[in-house]
């Protein structure tokens, strides 16, 4: 479904503040596959997902999508065949515009938008019985603007948004960080239903171990650009959030070594 | 103020709610500061008046104006999408090359007469006669017909597919892109019909004035968000289409408020823009005004 090889993206190249942020990183996703990544601050998971999604290109690499060649694709072109959730609940919906508003936004995804009516009066039954799934009421609040809904409502709302038309890939970054750990397990819950449901192909960043381990497919840790630690799901399912703890730090004493040597040799 | 300072101010109000509608366009939909409409308003008035001289039917010439308003529009947006200069900036560079533009579309003068010339006002004169009004308020009339026609295609437009995305594009581009909308693309084109309606407007000025003159533009965009503010502060801000709509009705408050100000003799005409201004700044800071005061009323109570 998706293969990505030797991808590397620089920050700041050229500069005192060059930074490798991918350094040629090789990924390949079977369809339906979910996997979680995680991996320290500045290890380049974001970056991977920006390589994806058209948001921050890569310096050298390929990037193959559903058996087409989207490395030169721009962001907006391949948002036909990719749904994403951001991890800011605010990012991924229009505040001053309506539910049905913006879920008829979300429903037009890589389609051509002409002079047809912006929301069909026959869309109003589909994202009724959408959000009746979510029980949160909102198939009541259809004409409501977005920006009257509760940080967690907003990040549902988002995930069923990008789900609407189903998507080649779903890529989740961090989209349950920001809110608090009830709300947070209702959008994960709601993550997983609709994943398993559509058999989406999906890959999510996350912070939290727990997670990592107890959802997906797979679950990849990234370093400094590369993917140190691949697990399948009979490894995952051995793991504790304690290995994976002890594994961040075996990577940080890593890193320290590459530091020591560097020092011996300067 | 007398009758004819009176119909005056709504016939101004109605021709700037053309300009106005444009503005919200920029300012309100695309959340797009464009000053470039300094600089469309005269050129659309230099377009339709050097077409107007040449023989040109009047009613023609403002589908040219609109057009090269349009592609000034254009310009703006894609030197803000292509070329990432600061839009205000950008606008800024465009009104300044328009200004030259226009004395050359006018055939190297600032100014260009149309007093000899057929408008589109002259035919209508005898057909509003003849219906026993008087013909002093022709052009009232047409600017409020064309007022209510820009009003409805506005209203319209936004609820399309693409006038959604334009609404979204302003809210939030990032969502947007991530659901497969340029944003180059809407910006430029959004700025673009926000030119025309300026252009538009600034034809229809000179036809009813008498004259294009390169100067005309100076303070239009001032005016264009004093007209918003007015008409948001007046009827609310909560539906969309009611903003429209006040837009307009907002312009024409604007201008009555203007010829009430100039009745009074201490001010001149060339106040005028002293005054807008000062109206515009304390219509911004409304919102902020009125919170601290409720606030301070929260905390005697407490």
């Amino acid at each position: 479904m998706l293969e990505a090889s030797e991808l590397t993206k620089y920050f700041n190249r050229g500069t005192v503040n060059e930074v490798m942020a991918l350094n040629g990183l090789d990924l390949t996703v079977t369809p339906g596959e979910f996997i979680c990544i995680i991996g320290s601050n500045g290890s380049g998971k974001s970056t991977l997902m920006g390589c994806i999604s058209g948001t921050a290109p890569p310096d050298y690499g390929k990037t193959i999508l559903n058996s087409q060649d989207i490395t030169l694709w721009p962001e907006y072109k391949r948002a036909g065949l990719i749904g994403r959730v951001f991890q800011d609940p605010l990012a991924g919906t229009c505040a001053s515009m309506s539910i049905e508003e913006n879920m008829a936004l979300a429903v037009r995804r890589g389609r051509r938008r002409g002079f047809r009516k912006g929301v069909g009066n026959h869309e109003r039954e589909l994202f009724r019985s959408t959000l009746a799934r979510l029980e949160l009421g909102l198939e009541k609040r259809l004409t409501d603007p977005v920006g009257l809904l509760s940080g967690g409502q907003r990040q549902s709302l988002t995930l069923l948004m990008s789900t609407l038309i189903q998507p080649k890939l779903l890529l989740l970054d961090e989209h349950t960080a920001a809110l608090d750990p009830k709300t947070a397990g209702l959008v994960m819950d709601l993550t997983c239903s609709l994943v398993e449901q559509e058999r989406l192909t999906t890959l999510m960043i996350t912070h939290n171990m727990q997670q990592a381990i107890s959802f997906g497919h797979r679950l990849i840790m990234m370093h400094q650009g590369k993917i140190i630690l691949d697990f399948d799901q009979a490894d995952k399912a051995r793991l504790t959030v304690r290995d994976l703890i002890q594994q961040f730090h075996s990577a940080a004493i890593d890193l320290a070594g590459h530091l020591s040597d560097r020092l011996v040799l300067g | 103020m007398t009758f004819y300072s009176f119909t005056g101010a709504i016939e101004q109000g109605l021709v700037f709610g053309l300009m106005a509608l444009g503005v919200f366009i920029t300012f309100r939909v695309l959340d797009f500061p464009d000053l470039t409409v300094d600089g469309s308003l005269p050129l659309g008035a230099a377009v339709s008046a050097v077409l107007i001289t040449k023989g040109y039917n009047p009613w023609f010439s403002l589908g040219p104006a609109m057009l090269a308003g349009f592609v000034a529009g254009m310009i703006t947006g894609i030197l803000t999408t292509k070329l990432k200069i600061l839009h205000l900036l950008a606008s800024i560079l465009t009104m300044t090359a328009l200004y030259s533009i226009n004395i050359r579309v006018m055939g190297g003068r600032p100014n260009l007469s149309l007093i000899n010339s057929t408008t589109v006002f002259d035919p209508l004169r005898g057909v509003v006669d003849k219906l026993g009004i008087n013909p002093w308020l022709t052009s009232s009339i047409l600017f409020l017909f064309l007022a209510s026609v820009v009003v409805i295609f506005i209203i319209w437009l936004l609820r399309t597919e693409f006038g959604q995305a334009l609404l979204a594009t302003g809210d939030n581009p990032g969502m947007i892109t991530s659901l497969g909308v340029n944003t180059h693309f809407t910006i430029v084109m959004g700025v673009g019909l926000s030119n025309a309606l300026v252009a538009l407007c600034g034809a229809l000025t000179a036809q009813n004035q008498g004259a294009a003159e390169v100067g005309m533009g100076v303070g239009t965009i001032v005016a264009g968000l004093a007209s918003i503010v007015v008409g948001e502060t007046i009827f609310g801000t909560r539906r969309l289409t009611v903003r429209i709509i006040s837009a307009v009705l907002g312009s024409v408050i604007y201008r009555l408020a203007i010829a009430v100000a100039l009745s009074v003799d201490i001010f001149t005409p060339s106040d005028l823009k002293l005054i807008t201004t000062i109206l515009v700044i304390v219509a911004l800071c409304m919102p902020r005004i009125k919170d601290h005061f409720r606030n301070r009323g929260n905390r005697s109570n407490a």
